[in-house]
């Protein structure tokens, strides 16, 4: 990690996946009540849900993200791990 | 006196040092008879409303959202907004006291509404969290935190180097901003921990060394440093265990940073812990290093002391006011693996150094920084303003 990336903006050079993340909290998606389907969140972030799938998958493998089958369809949100970490971009 | 408290972050939402804060002032005013109202943000889990110790907390639901992250400021504000007004009416606050930018719009709406003083509290800048204005957002926020000071009544900081930071950053008139350093809980640090145990949990076994770094993962904590300095330790001490509490957004990069050292196996991340777990491990651990490159308090510094650990931490911001060098802890260079190194090296190759160092370290402790002298110092404050 060069000195040029120390303080960089969380704006305009995160990963996607961070990305996703900050944008899955801002929205709202941050308990079991508030989870959403990927097409939601597809609307909302202007990702393609194969990309969505994929980052959603690592989210959840890294503990940041956890999913549910509801009527058939699955549904995404944060888990505290997931809050915290967008959190510490601001506090 | 009444004081509607407000703030994005207070346990369980815990983030940085804002909600500890909170929480030990909250409890302390409370312990001096006053009457303490905290409106916050929910949390998975948290009731919308309970008393905490006597304090009145109060959760508001964000109900809406959006991606941008200060559209998303604005919209928990409207919310922490209304939580706030169905109390208001029931309620004759003498003080509203807010807690860094984030929740000011709610403050300041309140302020001009009730005709009520307000007292802020800066616990960090936009231009210090990111060393510098890199985005359209930072500017925003900067403006912001501009605004919210302006409109304070007082601005409360919790070290001189923050005032000076405000003060010439913001051209805020010197006589405006009060100093009111940080607290501990210093109760919380005198329950039993068996290290062995502790240590084996983390898989550290007898006769090595365990060195701890505490702090969220963001650049501004200066772990990448550390991290760079654990070859060098590990070459000098190659028994030595490194293990890293917290959560962040550049946890990523640091994990990468970790692999990249060669000494992957010896580091741990363990993510967020809890309180205790923090003190079980500050405990346990042989040296405390605080590596941060901005830091206006340094409260993890203080929890270090109070548990016992020699702490090895940077020369800047209110780090360089809460600690003596070489008298109750000891100083490196900001950005300096090599001078970490030699910070550890100190501790650990002198353990009667290391002990006379925390022994001084707890004794300044218990007479400089209670919550109950915080409170006490506050409430000056608030009877500055309500006059």
């Amino acid at each position: 990690m060069g000195e040029n990336h120390s303080f960089r903006s969380y704006n305009d050079e995160q990963p996607n996946q961070l990305r996703l993340l900050i944008m899955l909290h801002n929205i709202g998606a941050t308990e079991s009540s508030k989870s959403l389907t990927i097409k939601q969140i597809s609307e909302w972030t202007r990702m393609e849900a194969p990309e969505l799938q994929i980052h959603l998958q690592k989210l959840i493998e890294r503990g940041y993200a956890q999913s549910f089958r509801s009527e058939e369809i699955d549904k995404y949100h944060l888990t505290i791990d997931g809050i915290r970490k967008v959190l510490s971009l601001y506090s | 006196m009444k004081v509607g408290t407000l703030t994005w972050e207070f346990p369980p939402r815990v983030v940085g040092g804002i909600a500890r804060h909170c929480e030990g002032l909250a409890k302390a005013l409370v312990q001096q008879n006053h009457e303490v109202h905290l409106f916050t943000l929910d949390f998975p889990g948290s009731p919308s409303y309970e008393e905490m110790d006597g304090v009145k907390v109060y959760r508001a639901s964000t109900e809406l959202g959006h991606p941008n992250f200060l559209t998303w400021v604005l919209l928990f504000n409207h919310f922490l907004t209304k939580r706030m007004a169905d109390v208001v009416h029931s309620v004759d606050f003498d003080v509203m006291h807010v807690h860094d930018w984030l929740a000011a719009f709610s403050g300041i709406s309140f302020k001009h509404y009730l005709k009520k003083p307000m007292v802020l509290t800066v616990h960090s800048t936009e231009v210090g969290r990111a060393q510098g204005l890199h985005s359209p957002d930072s500017f925003s926020i900067n403006g912001i935190e501009w605004w919210a000071m302006y409109e304070a009544d007082r601005v409360i900081v919790c070290s001189q180097s923050m005032k000076n930071e405000i003060c010439d950053h913001f051209n805020l008139p010197w006589d405006k901003v009060d100093v009111i350093p940080n607290a501990i809980d210093a109760t919380k640090y005198q329950t039993f921990v068996d290290r062995g145990s502790v240590r084996q949990r983390y898989g550290v076994g007898y006769g090595e060394k365990l060195i701890l770094c505490v702090g969220r993962l963001v650049p501004q904590k200066g772990i990448e440093y550390f991290i760079r300095a654990i070859p060098n330790i590990a070459k000098r001490y190659p028994e030595a265990k490194f293990i890293i509490i917290g959560e962040g957004w550049s946890r990523d990069i640091l994990e990468a940073e970790a692999r990249a050292s060669g000494q992957n196996r010896k580091i741990q991340f363990t993510g967020f812990a809890s309180d205790q777990e923090v003190i079980n491990l500050m405990t346990s651990a042989d040296v405390l290093v605080v590596p941060s490159v901005y830091e206006p308090f340094g409260i993890v510094a203080l929890e270090g002391m109070a548990t016992g650990v020699p702490v090895v931490a940077s020369q800047v911001g209110g780090l360089s006011e809460v600690i003596e060098h070489d008298r109750t802890g000891l100083f490196v260079f900001p950005r300096s693996p090599e001078s970490i190194v030699w910070g550890i090296d100190r501790v650990l190759s002198d353990p009667d150094h290391a002990k006379w160092l925390t022994e001084n370290a707890k004794e300044k402790l218990h007479k400089a920084y209670s919550w109950e002298a915080v409170a006490m110092k506050t409430v000056e404050v608030y009877r500055k303003v309500v006059e």
